[in-house]
């Protein structure tokens, strides 16, 4: 009998049914606010997929529709990534927001303030981003490892503070002041990254995501350190008993996170605004919060759930803008698949529901 | 006699594909103590759990009193008069203990429960059935014994006629298990019904008056407890004839491999829990360290792994000083540790048991080589160790959470043994394990003792200590009151008076 494929299977399609239902609750929702509802839902579950079209020879119609999903999708695949490896290790940081604004500004900082040439520009603007997002998380995660100060409390309080930073920054040095709002001059395009598919802001960046999530799965899975991750986060006590210096595991697991975080920031500014403006995403560094949850912690799922995520995002732009239905309605949706996928009491339960239904069978079998 | 309890034909099938029991029938008799015996693994929990509605039975009818009943949930258990006390304790850490006990159907005084009500409560339980706690202590600051107790009247308090009581006596001192057992037979006397799991021979031929014995999933023998010898049960259990006495040939005292010197430790509260502690260990020698628990051995152990540091004095393991070091270079420096609660620092619940096995060597070659982690060298590791130890599971990539008490224990047997040790520190290490695998876990120590390592053995159980050591250190009140030569003239009444204070050795505290 095959139980491990069995447990393997259900955990995926677990997921499906718990996105099922939160779609068909967004429907539900949609159709009480909307005057045409099945419109406006196709525009939200379509809209982000590019169109054929045979009128004037063959032709690809909104392929920019299709590259804001790959651009929102990277995004949050690497603020994913980041949540996903300070979750394994069962540390609620919260600082994603904060050290990808840092990245986004400390880009902003090389590529106006020096010049260089094309690659070396550009890659020191990335390696400016994920230094300041590995120095902005090792700072709580020093505070909780050496003096238990709770990681929850202490990021989020970075986050303001690296808000500020931003402003300040901005306001009073990086400001491009003939510009008719708060915003750089455009970087230069040695410190811009390169562009991947014409017609769209899919950038280099796109890439840069896939390594990140080989490498953070190599990471988790075949190095020590991820092995160190997964003991502090099943058993602390257990991990200190068996050797591990688990202080130095808590601090590098929220440093390692802010790497991703600060590039999160690098792709906003140097690949989508390709400045720097005020405002830049607010919340977006708590998405990572969604999709690392929706993936439970697995790079491989990361990159799905980024994807499935960056969909419903992007429909849901595309939704408000071409029917009379709101944002909020997406938020709603949004909030309906968190709630039912952290909801570990009821999910269980029906797992074990299927399994008890599968092992009776199994038993009337064995009987016959 | 119609029996207040029958099972019949169960058959229950875990959903990772472990049948954990196989068409058993059991019956209790109202008024009884029932012993429920059987091997690690042999599925005993499973079936209480199934009586008191914690697991549903793939299989089988459960009849009450004559009279056929669904138990889908513990509430259920209660409703019918049927309570239990799990192996491992589920109390609420942070309450005091007469809000443990009311806990779930609290007396109530308008909104807000009734604190004088629920102590009130208390007093009158631990009075009538002289299990004796302080209503208004907190969990986590009482020791072990009265947690016990507390359970047990928290199942009484919700009026159970039928207790059922997994391993109670796993984690309780020989004076504690005495008293829990005249708790029980005050309960028989009141009409209540015991049904009694335990691993410890004596204590069923001590309480029980019919024992059934289960292996493997199936009842293997039910039998009345006075027709039969420890042996008889112990072959009932395992299959074959076990060995419950050890063979030990004389011990061949080596160099010194520990050195204990003037180790004192205050704990953050500021008592000192360990005072001026001297002692050594030999390769080749068991030594034993025996004492009330609570008298500084759990502190002594932990102090000498690197999971507390040493307030002063030092420790030396080949000559070099570890005091105060990292469990990591500790370990490093070939010191072992079975630790004493597996629950808490043995083992990660949620990680599987080839990750378990290797906490303390994953970054080592084969299983890291040139910074990359082996999935499958780690996996071989735990089928090697799973085979050569005997851990019953699914396999290695199952959760440690899905294993039976004992074959938790075998893991954390299997891993430090393995370490290749000079010095092993085995802290209670048959604790809840069953007789097979005492067996064993007692072959193996002196095994590492012949082989001419050093081991400390420390253990509540006394017959453990001096069946196994050859000398044993008495702790009391933090210090080390005696070390003394184990022969055949050394009696337990002898090591008592040391364990109580009475006596005390003027040599040791200065030199060992
Ligand atoms: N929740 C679970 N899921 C899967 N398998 C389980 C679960 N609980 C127990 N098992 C398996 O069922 C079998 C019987 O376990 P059970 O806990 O009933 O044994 P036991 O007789 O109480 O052993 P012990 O003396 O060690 O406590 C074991 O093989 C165990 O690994
Ligand atoms: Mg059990």
């Amino acid at each position: 009998m095959n139980m491990k494929g069995m447990t393997k299977f259900v955990e995926p399609v677990r997921i499906i049914a718990v996105v099922l239902i939160a779609l068909a609750i967004g429907f539900v929702i949609t159709a009480l606010v909307s005057k045409e509802p099945v419109q406006a839902y196709t525009a939200l579950l379509t809209g982000p997929l590019p169109r054929l079209s045979f009128e004037n020879g063959f032709e690809i119609k909104n392929i920019n529709r299709f590259g804001n999903w790959l651009e929102e999708s990277t995004t949050l695949i690497l603020l994913g990534l980041a949540v996903s490896i300070v979750f394994r290790a069962r540390q609620f940081s919260l600082g994603a927001e904060g050290q990808m604004l840092l990245g986004a500004l400390m880009t902003a900082v090389i590529a106006l303030k020096l010049s260089l040439p094309f690659p070396a520009h550009m890659l020191l603007a990335l390696a400016a981003a994920m230094i300041i997002g590995f120095l902005w998380g090792l700072i709580p995660g020093l505070l909780k490892a050496y003096l238990s100060v709770d990681e929850i409390v202490s990021t989020l309080m970075l986050n303001v503070i690296a808000l500020q930073l931003f402003d300040l920054l901005l306001f009073n040095w990086l400001r491009d002041p003939a510009a008719g709002f708060v915003g750089t001059v455009p970087f230069p395009t040695s410190a811009v990254l390169p562009l991947l598919i014409p017609g769209t802001r899919v950038s280099f960046m796109t890439i840069l995501m896939l390594i990140a999530v080989v490498v953070v799965w190599f990471l988790m899975a075949r190095t020590p350190f991820g092995f160190e991750l997964k003991m502090l986060g099943a058993n602390r006590k257990f991990a200190e008993y068996g050797g591990i210096n688990t202080k130095r595991v808590i601090a590098l697991s929220m440093a390692v996170s802010g790497i991703l975080a600060g590039l999160a920031g690098a792709h906003l500014s140097m690949g989508l605004l390709k400045r720097l403006t005020i405002n830049l995403s607010p919340g977006l560094g708590f998405e990572g919060i969604v999709v690392a949850l929706l993936a439970r912690n697995d790079p491989r799922w990361v990159l799905l759930a980024g994807l499935f995520y960056g969909y419903l995002r992007t429909g849901a732009q595309i939704m408000e803008r071409s029917s009379d239905v709101t944002r909020e309605v997406v938020l709603i949706i949004q909030a309906i698949i968190i709630l039912l996928i952290t909801a570990e009491r009821l999910f269980p339960f029906v797992q074990q529901w299927v399994q008890l239904r599968r092992s009776r069978e199994e038993v009337v079998v064995e009987a016959g | 006699m119609a029996a207040l309890v029958e099972m019949k034909q169960i058959t229950k099938v875990y959903p990772n594909g472990v049948v954990a029991n196989k068409g058993v029938d059991f019956s209790v008799e109202q008024g009884e103590i029932h012993a429920l015996v059987g091997e690690n693994g042999a599925g005993k929990s499973t079936l209480m759990k199934i009586l008191y509605g914690l697991e549903a039975p793939t299989h089988g009818e459960i009849w009450l009193r004559g009279r056929r009943v669904e138990i889908p949930n513990p509430h259920r258990a209660i409703e019918l008069g049927i309570g239990m006390v799990h192996q491992n304790f589920m109390l609420v850490p942070s309450f005091t203990i007469a809000e443990n006990i009311v806990l779930g159907s609290e007396p109530r005084k308008g909104r807000f429960i009734d604190r004088a009500q629920a102590i009130a409560v208390t007093e009158e339980l631990s009075k009538t059935y002289g299990l004796q706690v302080d209503p208004t202590a907190r969990i986590e600051a009482t020791p072990v014994g009265m947690r016990q107790r507390v359970e047990i009247l928290k199942t009484l308090y919700r009026g159970a006629d039928l207790l059922i009581l997994d391993e109670p006596t796993a984690v309780l001192t020989p004076q504690e298990t005495d008293e829990l057992f005249m708790a029980i037979r005050t309960l028989v006397n009141q009409g209540k019904t015991v049904i009694f799991i335990t691993h410890k021979l004596v204590e069923v031929k001590e309480i029980s008056d019919r024992v059934t014995v289960m292996r493997h999933g199936e009842v293997t023998g039910r039998v009345a407890t006075r027709d039969v010898t420890e042996a008889d049960i112990a072959r009932m259990m395992v299959g074959r004839a076990v060995f419950l006495q050890i063979d030990k040939p004389p011990v061949q005292r080596g160099r010194v491999v520990a050195e204990v010197r003037n180790l004192g430790y205050v704990a953050e509260t500021g008592r000192p829990v360990l005072r001026n502690v001297n002692f050594s260990v030999h390769a080749g020698e068991i030594l034993g360290v025996a004492g009330v628990e609570g008298n500084g051995q759990t502190e002594l152990v932990e102090v000498m792994t690197g999971l507390r540091p040493a307030t002063t004095g030092e420790i030396l393991v080949d000559g070099k000083p570890v005091q105060r070091q990292s469990p990591r270079r500790i370990r490093l420096s070939g010191v072992a540790h079975i630790p004493e609660d597996r629950l808490t620092n043995g083992v990660a619940l949620d990680a599987t048991i080839a990750e378990n096995l290797v906490v303390d060597r994953y970054n080592r070659p084969p299983f890291t080589q040139r910074g990359v982690l082996s999935p499958q060298v780690i996996r071989k590791h735990a089928e090697t160790l799973m085979q050569q130890f005997d851990i019953r599971a699914a396999g290695p990539d199952a959760l440690m959470r899905s294993l039976s008490g004992g074959n938790m224990q075998k893991v954390i047997v299997a891993r430090e043994f393995s370490a290749e040790p000079v010095l092993l520190i085995a802290a209670q290490p048959t604790r809840g394990v069953d007789i097979g695998a005492t067996e064993f876990v007692h072959t193996q120590l002196v095994t590492k003792r012949n082989e001419g390592k050093a081991v400390l053995l420390v253990s509540a159980d006394l017959a453990e200590v001096m069946s196994l050591a050859d000398r044993i250190a008495v702790m009391y009140k933090g210090e080390i009151v005696a070390i003394l030569d184990n022969g055949p003239e050394l009696t337990e009444e002898e090591i008592g008076l040391y364990m109580l204070g009475v006596r005390r050795q003027e040599v040791v505290t200065k030199a060992a």
